[in-house]
């Protein structure tokens, strides 16, 4: 079957200027390739600041690609100008970690909903905001929300809304940067539900990234691991899970262990 | 009381007191160009409600002024003259707005009463203050508005491209703020040219003071933008192919709202004193047209100075606008103290 | 320390040159060309019109006038007033002296007022006193400084206490030493009283804001539960954790003095830099305008150069910093 995504060495440098002088570029992404199949998901797996975000960035054409390509709908993604990846960057929608800070405060949940309908445009006010209610029904939230607004919400349902607006421009692909991490354990298991279930009914592929190696094993078929920029392990979940070869992950392993067991101690 | 219903009823005078001077055609009993050469330099006259004879009026009335002989300013009530003021009555023509023509007036009477005194050429004070507000007021109001204009849109641009553009309208907002602003604004308008007639000169100084005071409004815009345009809704809007417009318009600008209208509350009393500052130094509106600067010029001459305490009148009219307008911009202003910081520099 | 010097430095004459550059092109662009004018001026002969356009060069482009002007006035040549005949850098000198004096006078003692009343008034603040003296400094901001300025002429004038007008009496020359100082202060007191009167509310209220935002500060709290005497407290530890903020204030006051000074010296006749330009404005004397802006912002910029110097001198984070660099 054709991959979704399809990227091919890509690198991300951040040039970091102080006061005009060049320093020296810091290698955020160096040479990662993965595909993704269609409904199926990849879990990008690291440390803090192994560059994973960067990798989410650049595939949602947010921040520009040093080199190396990205294969989406037929095209390279990575190539296209800032007004060409305008038509592709609503195929790929990506869903950040903290709801708090993607949802503009000012808007009502029915406009924050609604807004990739607004961007695109010649959609009317009145079917603008049925599919706002169909997208949140979807997601499992009333129509009664339509008028809140994000400071009257939960972290849940705030990331519900999050997801609900990524979704009604019907990606293929759906990047979702570590959306568990702000929430509460038994938050977490609802929304990583939601996730499932979404992909079922609508056959998304995931790029769920996170340094939960458990929660990553909950939800992918594949698991690709970040350490320093670079991915030094990939491959089927239950591969990565009993062999892993890597210091790295099995220092993830670790710590999702040491997380189970605070847990299991905090029950007791 | 809460903020909010605080901030109500500061707009509410503030706007009340704005309409008074838009109506001044009303609240003035005559035009404030008509000279009155039989009374120069008359002062103010009291409004009395008991008579000599401790007869009550209910509508108040004035003793007639007259000049006496061998002198051209001194001047002696005679109270055998009861001068009653009418009120709602019909006198000069004048236009609300600028547009609609009317000649109803709050008061008036059969002889001229001069509230609060006249000029040298026997025009109405009363009436030429409120005129003049009009003309000091909406130089003020322009001006904050081409300012924040300018700053909005400067601070935006810089904010929003960043890279080498953002870099040279900063340096060129240092090399404004280099300047200490009056002497800023004066060098503006010293390249201008000086004899124009009255319209034409208050379009140019509302230029020059609107043009002089941007890099403040525009730094602090683009601070704002900056931290704006990071923020992960901006993200997910580009995500959705958003275009650069739509961000500014939509998402990053809205941020702004907050600094703008606290910079306009600031800024708008502070260019009525830069035009009152202009027109008293000869620099700005000219005569006949009267402004709240111009009427104080006639002070540079000592004899004025020293002897017709009312023509220093005009000097006050500012303090209920500027007292309103300092409210406003305490009302208006975040927490934060570095944006305290920032407007209460601007104010200067 | 030389890094961080030199940077400022160079800072500041980027500002200085830029200014220059704008004053002088804006000068050549604005409507109205000076030299068209002056033949309408009947002291200045046509032989002396065709000298000084050949002089200035009037046909020659912008770029090329300008450099010519600018290494004249890096040799301390100023151009040409044609209202006074004579050139304008000695003149000049003069006027900024005086005003330079208003001003630094001005400075001097609105700092020594603001900054005792603003640790006070941050020490007692929300109590009644402190209340008291923020409506005094709100009743002296809502005065503009024009209605203040003649305000105080027409009761010095009525009063006749002190004197109304110039920098010196007539007879001055032939005054002794003590007698020359007293006149001169005297004058002082009128115009210096209007300066320090519309900056000082502003700044006051900034180093309320400064020190009580110091003093709310946890180790300051916990110094006080040490037992430090509250006045040891207030002027050991606040004051210079509020260093930073104050010194920048510094050259923000300077500029709001300055500003306020050329009103204060028209309407006083100081003789200093502000009637000065008025009167090469109403004379469309181009040199003189330039002249008296550039020093204006000369003055401006050197004072944020010197607070530079002592913020750098009171506060160790930047040094830290450019020692780094
Ligand atoms: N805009 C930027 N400019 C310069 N450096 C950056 C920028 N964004 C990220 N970096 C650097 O790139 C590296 C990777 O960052 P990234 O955000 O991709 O990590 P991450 O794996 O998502 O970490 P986390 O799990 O904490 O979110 C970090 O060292 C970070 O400091
Ligand atoms: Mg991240």
């Amino acid at each position: 079957m054709e991959p979704v995504i399809r990227v091919e060495n890509l690198v991300k440098r951040y040039a970091s200027r102080e006061l005009g002088r060049r320093a020296a570029a810091f290698t955020a992404v160096d040479s990662v390739s993965f595909s993704i199949l269609p409904g199926s998901t990849l879990a990008l797996v690291g440390e803090s600041g192994s560059g994973k975000s960067s990798v989410a960035l650049c595939l949602a054409c947010l921040e520009p690609v040093t080199s190396g390509q990205i294969w989406f709908d037929g095209r390279d993604v990575a190539a296209l100008s800032e007004r060409e990846s305008r038509a592709v960057r609503p195929k790929l929608q990506i869903v950040f970690q903290d709801p708090a800070t993607s949802l503009n405060p000012r808007w009502t949940v029915g406009e924050i909903v609604a807004e990739p309908l607004l961007v695109k445009g010649r959609v009317a006010n009145r079917e603008r905001r049925e599919r706002a209610a169909q997208g949140l029904e979807r997601v499992g939230l009333g129509a009664e929300y339509l008028e809140r607004r994000p400071a009257e919400l939960s972290g849940g349902q705030r990331q519900r809304v999050a997801i609900a607006r990524a979704l009604i421009l019907e990606p293929k692909l759906l990047i979702l940067d570590e959306v568990l991490s702000a929430l509460d354990c038994s938050i977490q298991g609802q929304i990583a539900n939601l996730l499932v279930e979404l992909q079922r009914a609508l056959g998304l592929a995931y790029l769920f990234i996170t340094h939960d190696l458990r929660m990553a094993a909950h939800l992918a078929d594949e698991i690709a691991v970040m350490s320093r920029g670079k991915i030094v392990e990939q491959g089927a979940v239950e591969t990565i899970l009993r062999g892993a070869r890597c210091a790295e992950t099995q220092n993830l392993l670790g710590a999702s262990l040491v997380d189970r067991e605070t847990e299991a101690v905090r029950e007791r | 009381m809460s903020t909010r219903s605080r901030l109500i009823i500061c707009v509410l005078v503030l706007g009340a007191l704005h309409l008074g001077v838009a109506c001044a055609g009303f609240f003035a009993p005559y035009d404030p160009a008509t000279q009155d050469r039989e009374h120069p330099y008359a002062p103010p006259m009291w409004l009395h409600f008991l008579d000599a004879h401790r007869g009550i009026h209910l509508r108040p009335f004035a003793y007639a002024q007259e000049s006496q002989t061998g002198s051209f300013d001194e001047y002696e009530e005679n109270r055998a003259r009861v001068i009653p003021v009418r009120f709602f009555v019909s006198g000069a023509p004048y236009r609300v707005l600028g547009v609609l023509p009317l000649r109803l007036h709050l008061f008036g009477a059969d002889v001229p009463v001069y509230l609060l005194g006249t000029d040298g050429y026997g025009r109405d004070l009363l009436s030429r203050i409120l005129f003049g507000g009009q003309v000091s007021l909406l130089a003020g109001l322009i001006g904050a508005g081409l300012t924040l204009s300018i700053g909005l849109c400067i601070g935006a641009a810089a904010g929003f491209w960043g890279g080498w553009k953002d870099e040279v309208l900063m340096r060129v907002a240092e090399l404004f703020l280099a300047l200490p602003w009056i002497y800023l604004l004066f060098a503006m308008r010293a390249f201008l040219p000086l004899a124009v007639p009255p319209v034409k000169a208050f379009l140019l100084v509302v230029v020059v003071i609107g043009a002089v005071g941007w890099a403040r409004p525009a730094r602090m815009v683009r601070g704002i933008v900056l931290s704006a345009k990071e923020r992960n809704f901006v993200r997910a809007a580009r995500g959705f192919g958003a275009t650069g417009g739509y961000l500014l318009r939509r998402h990053i600008l809205p941020e702004t709202a907050n600094v703008v209208l606290t910079q306009a509350a600031v800024l708008v009393p502070q260019f009525v004193l830069a035009e009152m500052t202009l027109s008293f130094l000869g620099l700005g509106v000219p005569e006949p047209l009267p402004s709240w600067g111009n009427l104080l010029a006639s002070l540079q001459h000592y004899n004025v100075l020293v002897s017709y305490w009312w023509m220093y009148l005009p000097a006050l009219a500012m303090v209920p606008f500027f007292l309103g307008y300092l409210v406003l911009a305490s009302l208006l202003q975040g927490s934060s103290r570095a944006t305290k910081i920032e407007v209460a520099s601007a104010g200067v | 320390m030389m890094r961080f010097l030199l940077r400022r430095l160079g800072h500041a004459a980027f500002l200085l040159l830029g200014v220059s550059v704008l004053a002088f092109a804006f000068s050549t662009l604005a409507p109205g060309n000076y030299f068209d004018e002056m033949r309408l001026n009947p002291q200045i002969s046509a032989e002396r019109l065709s000298a000084l356009r050949a002089d200035y060069q009037v046909d020659r482009p912008m770029a090329v006038r300008y450099a010519r002007w600018a290494v004249a006035l890096l040799h301390g040549d100023l151009g040409f007033s044609f209202a006074y005949n004579t050139p304008v850098a000695p003149m000049l000198w003069t006027r900024a002296r005086n005003t330079l004096l208003l001003t630094g006078t001005a400075t001097v003692l609105v700092w020594m007022l603001a900054l005792p009343l603003g640790v006070w008034s941050a020490e007692k603040r929300g109590r009644p006193a402190d209340v008291a003296l923020s409506w005094a400094t709100a009743v002296l901001l809502i005065v503009p400084d024009l209605a203040l300025a003649l305000g105080l002429l027409v009761l010095a004038v009525r009063s006749g206490w002190l004197p109304t007008g110039g920098m010196v009496s007539v007879g001055f020359d032939g005054f002794s030493a003590g007698q020359k100082i007293r006149d001169l202060v005297l004058h002082l007191v009128l115009p210096v009283t209007v300066l320090v009167a519309s900056a000082l509310p502003v700044l006051l209220r900034h180093v309320r804001a400064a020190v009580a935002e110091a003093l709310e500060a946890s180790f300051l709290r916990a110094a006080e539960g040490h037992g430090i005497s509250r006045r040891r407290l207030l002027y050991r530890y606040a004051l210079p954790a509020a260093a930073h903020p104050l010194i920048a204030l510094f050259g923000f006051s300077l500029g709001a003095l300055l500003s306020g000074s050329l009103l204060a010296e028209v309407v006083m006749s100081w003789p200093g830099l502000g009637p000065f330009l008025l009167e090469g404005i109403l004379a469309r004397d181009l040199y003189v305008v330039i002249g008296g802006v550039l020093l204006s912002t000369l003055f401006l910029v050197a004072g944020n150069f010197a607070a530079d110097l002592l913020l750098y001198w009171a506060d160790p984070r930047i040094r830290a910093e450019a020692a780094e660099r």
